[in-house]
């Protein structure tokens, strides 16, 4: 061939071959068929280096099951709502898509995007799930099923509580709760400790508001609210937490604000536990920490808490729909929830077994008042399942922090969420 | 392409004794290897460029969760833009981002541009310096400005208290300062860049007629008035288009520095685009505002064309 011709041609094909591979790589990288060969589940999770649950389940199902291998695809965690949403619209095929959280899920359930999976969830261990009922969906259809269910109870640190002399928390009431968290501010600047620490989410506020007083988060009348905003915004004007100007803007850590010993107290989710421990067991941390019941409305008779459920979902594109669903009775069954309780986390199958070896793991507080805060009267799903549940929760958020602010007076807040939650969500 | 088909023409006549003349061969192949070429990159434009726009406006007029099959909807989600609170005041945000953000970056980019217009040693390590904030990272720039901007800590409202400003601003945590803090932050860092662009536009001006200009008698003023703003006109106009669209397309600086928010204090189009698309699902009205983002920008483009246009004549 004449020697320019071929250049010429040598050039074109080099030009276009990086195109031809991305398509082909794009198809080579889905999965096996199904059937009694090796098979590779793909699941999402998110940070797996911090999120030690994934790799335990994961490294326990692959040697139980040894023609099953895993293949992790790790998300960001803070990306990871938003990354599976595109995933999934793109027509990914991943076979297990991990629940963060009810808000996604309900989206994702309404438009069919998951395989139904109603089967796994009529067994005998499934019904004593915590938090199952969450994931039903029109008549008796589930397409998640529960792992993992966390709640929310109040941290604090022993040693500051020692320091001032004060009895540790046990049953506190909400003016109890403020007045203590005033009591244990001390100085001020860069040596600063706050008595307690409230992190920028609308849950804070809003979640325990709607668990404590009945009030409904999707229905577009939030007076019920205005309690609980009054006291979260008279302990930010006593100084007692961060104010939330400076905790949004400088995107403070509530763990860090705690292990380092800026906060006495920390309303938050049991996960932090795991975290706790394993930051602990790694040297990151010395803090001496324990677990109250969160407060609660002066007159309550017993402990309402809210919470929410971790899941696994099937996709609806996925090719290897047997594989995944014994994954998903594994991790959700008694094998899964002992592994995520040996990890310190909270498994949604809570029963003796594994409240025994939560409880027994290496440095986990051995106090009384630690065992019954986990043993709440009543957890209330942090957010109802609705296809409006994202709208209403974006409106509701940016609300959240124009009232925390003070950019607005608590009633015109809420006056204001009441108006777009009722005009805005189609 | 008219090689092309003079080619196919020539073909057609029967082959006589009649040499083939040499031009066609060359030409023909000209023709594909030119093509060979732009055809990656035009595949590129076109398969994540072309269609996409083209879907989004066909999307526009239906509703897509963005999983099931898209469902027609007509000038549905046009009149629901129009209704909705959170886009009108996205629009609104825009608007006010781009008033704020043009001008004062173009004063800035020029007056640097004017100082760093000299023949000193280390001139470009000044140019540099003015370029920098230009290539630093975005989150950075974002986190390290929210605390200078913070109230009780941050340098800038301690600055202003030595000026006898008791209480600061709140900048990032309230509404009302928020979009000037983002906007002050967006012009420190554009500023570098479009000094570049003054820089090269001040340097094509021919010296001789400061020259003249300074025979006549003319003062600084009056030079900068008749010789230096009237030759950097096409510069300016560049800078004003690329600013005006910028300014409008704006998304990363505000989403990392304040998320849009306190509220809805500083969302823009583009975050509101992002929002109603790819968080709450609702494919076709985000394409609808996206829809009514690209004709804002093209009605102001064309306007400062026309203007433009007019000025030269």
């Amino acid at each position: 061939m004449h020697r320019r011709k071929f250049l010429q041609l040598a050039a074109a094909t080099a030009a276009t071959a990086p195109l031809a591979a991305a398509c082909s790589a794009n198809s080579s990288s889905s999965g096996s068929s199904g059937g009694n060969g090796p098979v590779q589940l793909s699941v999402s999770v998110w940070s797996m280096a911090t999120t030690p649950e994934f790799k335990a389940l994961f490294d326990a199902f692959e040697k139980a099951n040894p023609n099953i291998t895993i293949k992790p695809v790790d998300i960001l965690a803070a990306d990871y709502s938003t990354k599976v949403k595109v995933m999934l619209s793109g027509g990914d095929s991943t076979d297990i898509i991990t629940m963060k959280n009810t808000t996604d899920y309900g989206q994702f359930a309404s438009r069919g995007q998951l395989h139904d999976i109603s089967s796994l969830a009529a067994t005998s261990t499934a019904a004593s799930l915590q938090g199952l009922s969450a994931f039903k969906q029109n008549g008796n259809a589930y397409y998640a099923l529960p792992y993992r269910q966390d709640f929310w109870v109040l941290f604090y640190n022993k040693k500051i509580f020692d320091a001032a002399g004060k009895p540790y928390p046990t049953n506190l009431t909400w003016d109890q709760y403020a007045q203590l968290a005033e009591s244990l501010t001390s100085g001020s600047g860069s040596s600063k400790v706050y008595g307690t620490y409230h992190h920028t989410w609308r849950s804070v506020v809003q979640a325990i508001s709607a668990a404590q007083t009945g009030g409904n988060l999707i229905g577009g009348h939030y007076e019920f609210f205005t309690n609980q905003y009054n006291t979260a915004l008279a302990i930010q004007a006593a100084g007692a937490t961060l104010d939330f100007g400076t905790a949004s803007t400088q995107q403070t850590s509530y763990q860090s604000m705690l292990e380092t010993g800026k906060a006495a107290m920390l309303p938050m989710g049991t996960w932090l536990a795991g975290t706790l421990l394993a930051d602990k067991a790694a040297g990151k941390t010395n803090i001496d920490w324990s677990i109250a019941p969160m407060p609660q409305v002066a007159g309550a008779s017993g402990i309402t808490t809210f919470g929410s459920p971790t899941a696994f979902a099937v996709n609806k594109r996925s090719r290897n729909v047997d594989a995944a669903e014994k994954f998903i009775s594994f991790a959700t069954g008694p094998q899964g929830a002992k592994i995520v309780a040996g990890i310190g986390i909270v498994p949604a199958l809570l029963n003796d077994d594994t409240r025994k070896i939560y409880f027994g793991l290496t440095g986990m507080p051995a106090d009384s008042g630690f065992k019954k805060a986990f043993a709440p009267d009543k957890v209330n799903l942090e957010m109802p399942v609705s296809p409006q549940s994202s709208q209403i929760d974006t409106i509701l958020t940016q609300e959240h922090s124009i009232v925390m602010t003070k950019q607005k007076s608590v009633s015109a807040g809420i006056a204001e969420m009441d108006s777009r939650v009722q005009n805005e969500v189609e | 392409m008219t090689d092309l088909i003079a080619a196919s023409a020539e073909k057609a006549p029967p082959a006589t004794a009649r040499p083939r003349p040499r031009r066609r061969g060359p030409g023909w192949r000209n023709t594909l290897i030119g093509w060979s070429f732009i055809l990656p990159n035009l595949i590129g434009f076109v398969a994540l460029t072309l269609v996409p726009v083209v879907a989004a406006f066909a999307l526009s007029f239906a509703s897509w969760d963005g999983f099931n099959p898209p469902k027609w909807v007509g000038l549905k989600n046009f009149r629901r833009l129009f209704k909705d609170d959170a886009t009108m005041t996205a629009l609104r945000n825009t608007v006010y981002y781009a008033c704020g953000h043009v001008p004062l970056t173009m004063l800035a980019a020029l007056g640097l541009a004017l100082l760093l217009n000299r023949k000193m040693r280390g001139m470009a390590f000044f140019r540099a310096v003015a370029f920098f904030p230009y290539i630093t990272s975005m989150v950075a720039v974002a986190i390290v400005w929210n605390m200078l901007f913070n109230p009780q800590y941050g340098p800038v409202d301690q600055f202003l208290h030595w000026f006898g400003v008791a209480n600061g601003p709140g900048w990032t945590t309230t509404t009302g300062w928020a979009m000037p803090a983002v906007i002050v932050t967006s012009v420190w860092r554009d500023m570098g860049y479009y000094m570049i662009l003054f820089l090269a536009g001040l340097q094509a001006i021919p010296p001789e007629l400061y020259e003249a200009a300074q025979v006549d008698g003319a003062s600084a003023w009056q030079r900068f008035r008749a010789v230096t703003l009237p030759g950097l006109r096409p510069t300016t106009f560049l800078v004003l288009i690329l600013l005006t669209v910028q300014s409008f397309k704006v998304f990363d600086l505000i989403f990392v520095m304040t998320g849009g928010g306190p509220g809805t204090a500083t969302l823009v189009l583009s975050q509101q685009i992002y929002q109603t698309g790819i968080v709450d699902g609702e494919y076709g009205y985000a394409s609808a505002i996206s829809v009514l983002l690209f004709l804002l920008v093209l009605v102001l483009t064309l306007t400062q064309f026309w203007f433009n246009r007019r000025r030269e004549r």
